[in-house]
């Protein structure tokens, strides 16, 4: 199966991820439609 | 980027190795208005303060996208002052090459983070010689400018 990205959907969260991994975040906004 | 980019494995790969990866719908007021967004997509790059440190607007084919990123998670080094990791990222894009349009940005900031690792400004002059020889029409050659003063 094909890997795909994991996407959060709340930058609180990310900002508690990032904390722990020492990562940066990839913020994407898009348009639904 | 939802059809294209973001479901090519090397990018998901990519993403998943070196980023924590938030979508945002753009009719999310609160976080639009927070990072001053006005179109999609529009891609940035945030500490874990939720700090900016890089952007990009429009669409990217994945390629463009592995290496664009590439350099700005290099720029996120760079404000971090962790230099030798910035300059092993704008390495990476300079040697490999996936993306053309990207080298000129790399080399520019490769020589931003070594002058700012060692505090020897021939690497600004180093920049600016690699630029104006090989990517004289490109919009980093006209920034480096100012570095032609440096001596050789």
């Amino acid at each position: 199966m094909a890997m795909q990205v994991c996407w959060l959907d709340n930058l609180a969260k990310a900002q508690e991820t990032a904390r722990k991994t020492h990562k940066p975040i990839l913020l994407d906004f898009f348009n639904p439609q | 980027m939802g059809t294209v980019t973001y479901p090519n494995e090397g990018v998901a790969r990519f993403i998943d190795l070196n980023f924590i990866p938030v979508q945002i719908e753009i009719s999310n007021q609160e976080m639009v208005q927070r990072y001053n967004v006005s179109w999609t997509p529009t891609i940035l790059v945030l500490d874990a303060d939720g700090k900016e440190h890089y952007r990009v607007v429009g669409f990217l084919q994945p390629d463009v996208f592995i290496a664009t990123f590439e350099v700005g998670k290099g720029r996120y080094y760079l404000d971090q002052e962790q230099f030798a990791e910035a300059r092993a990222l704008f390495e990476e894009v300079i040697d490999r090459c996936p993306a053309p349009e990207v080298v000129p940005e790399a080399i520019f900031f490769r020589g931003v983070a070594a002058y700012k690792q060692t505090h020897d400004p021939k690497h600004l002059r180093a920049a600016y010689d690699t630029l104006t020889s090989k990517y004289s029409q490109t919009e980093w050659a006209k920034r480096a400018e100012p570095y032609k003063l440096i001596p050789a």
